[in-house]
């Protein structure tokens, strides 16, 4: 199965680069081509990709990622950003690492709530801990010094993170 | 001492590591058309490998790298190389006998099976280029006397 996952994932990601070699679609030999080295990568990374990776085979999550980067993502990056050229005009900042107790199951999950609390403005994931549930954060301005989840922070990015990742 | 990068770290090498690898395959295989080729698409899947083997440690990288496997790989690249630079040895050598009368690469200019032995040695290339660097990664990634 990881063979798939990692044959289909490479192969998107031919077919996105040599898109237009006739007309605005494929030619023959390029598709063979893309198959071939698809074929070549897949054999060769089919033990890194991971054995459950092919849950995101799933085209009912790609939607899910769609919704999410679009929706709660882009719009948490937007607050954030206006948040900090705030913090940077005024200079009221409280800098601080906080531990942020979250109730994830598995690698990419915290992988998607790490990446999101980083690309958010403000706050930084230094580092993942799944044996004690927790990330630690580094806060731009802490507002609360223990928090209890992770909604002060994230926002709706755990409730995401963990309906993608599973 | 831990010898591998955190959770997230490894789980973005997890999914990233195919796709560099098919990237650096688009680089050498469209070397005759767009920028790049043998030696720049060889260090892009080399430097996969070297995620990797920062990514998730020597440990693991030492149980998956089978140095008699990329020694050989990197004489083959150079065998390749120099057994199409033969192919048109009747008129010199490195002539491009598969592009003036071969049968195949020898398609409309701009396409991906044109400029005869290009293609050959420009994958033939890349496969030399990484198999050297990452053997090469390795070998430094091994070597000892640090870590007394």
């Amino acid at each position: 199965m990881s063979f798939i996952a990692v044959f289909i994932w490479s192969f998107v990601l031919w077919l996105v680069l040599t898109a237009g070699s006739k007309g605005l679609l494929w030619s023959p030999e390029e598709l063979a081509a893309g198959l071939i080295f698809s074929g070549v990568i897949a054999l060769t990374t089919k033990d890194i990709i991971g054995e459950k990776a092919a849950r995101f085979l799933n085209p009912a999550k790609w939607v899910g990622f769609v919704i999410y980067a679009i929706g709660p993502l882009f719009w948490g990056m937007v607050k954030a950003n206006l948040d900090v050229a705030y913090r940077v005009i005024t200079g009221r900042i409280k800098p601080g690492i906080v531990r942020v107790p979250v109730d994830l199951e598995n690698d990419a999950q915290y992988t998607i709530l790490s990446n999101s609390i980083t690309l958010t403005p403000g706050t930084l994931t230094i580092d993942a801990c799944p044996e004690e549930k927790a990330l630690y954060v580094h806060w731009i301005n802490v507002t609360e010094k223990e928090p209890k989840s992770s909604e002060v922070i994230a926002g709706s990015f755990e409730k995401w993170a963990r309906r993608l990742g599973r | 001492m831990k010898n591998d990068m955190g959770l997230i770290v490894k789980t973005t090498a997890r999914a990233t590591i195919p796709l560099i690898g098919i990237f650096g395959a688009y680089v050498v295989s469209h070397g005759h058309l767009t920028p790049g080729g043998g030696f720049q698409g060889g260090a892009t899947i080399a430097g996969a490998g070297i995620l990797f083997l920062i990514a998730f440690g020597l440990g693991e990288m030492k149980r998956r790298y089978n140095h008699h496997l990329y020694s050989a790989l990197e004489g083959l690249g150079g065998l390749v190389f120099l057994g199409a630079a033969m192919l048109g040895l009747g008129v010199a050598f490195f002539y491009n006998t598969l592009w003036h009368n071969g049968p195949v690469f020898n398609g409309q200019p701009g396409t991906l099976l044109s400029a005869g032995y290009l293609p050959i040695m420009n994958l033939a290339v890349g496969l030399k280029v990484f198999a050297g660097l990452v053997s090469a990664m390795v070998a430094i990634a091994a070597f000892r006397r640090w870590d007394e």
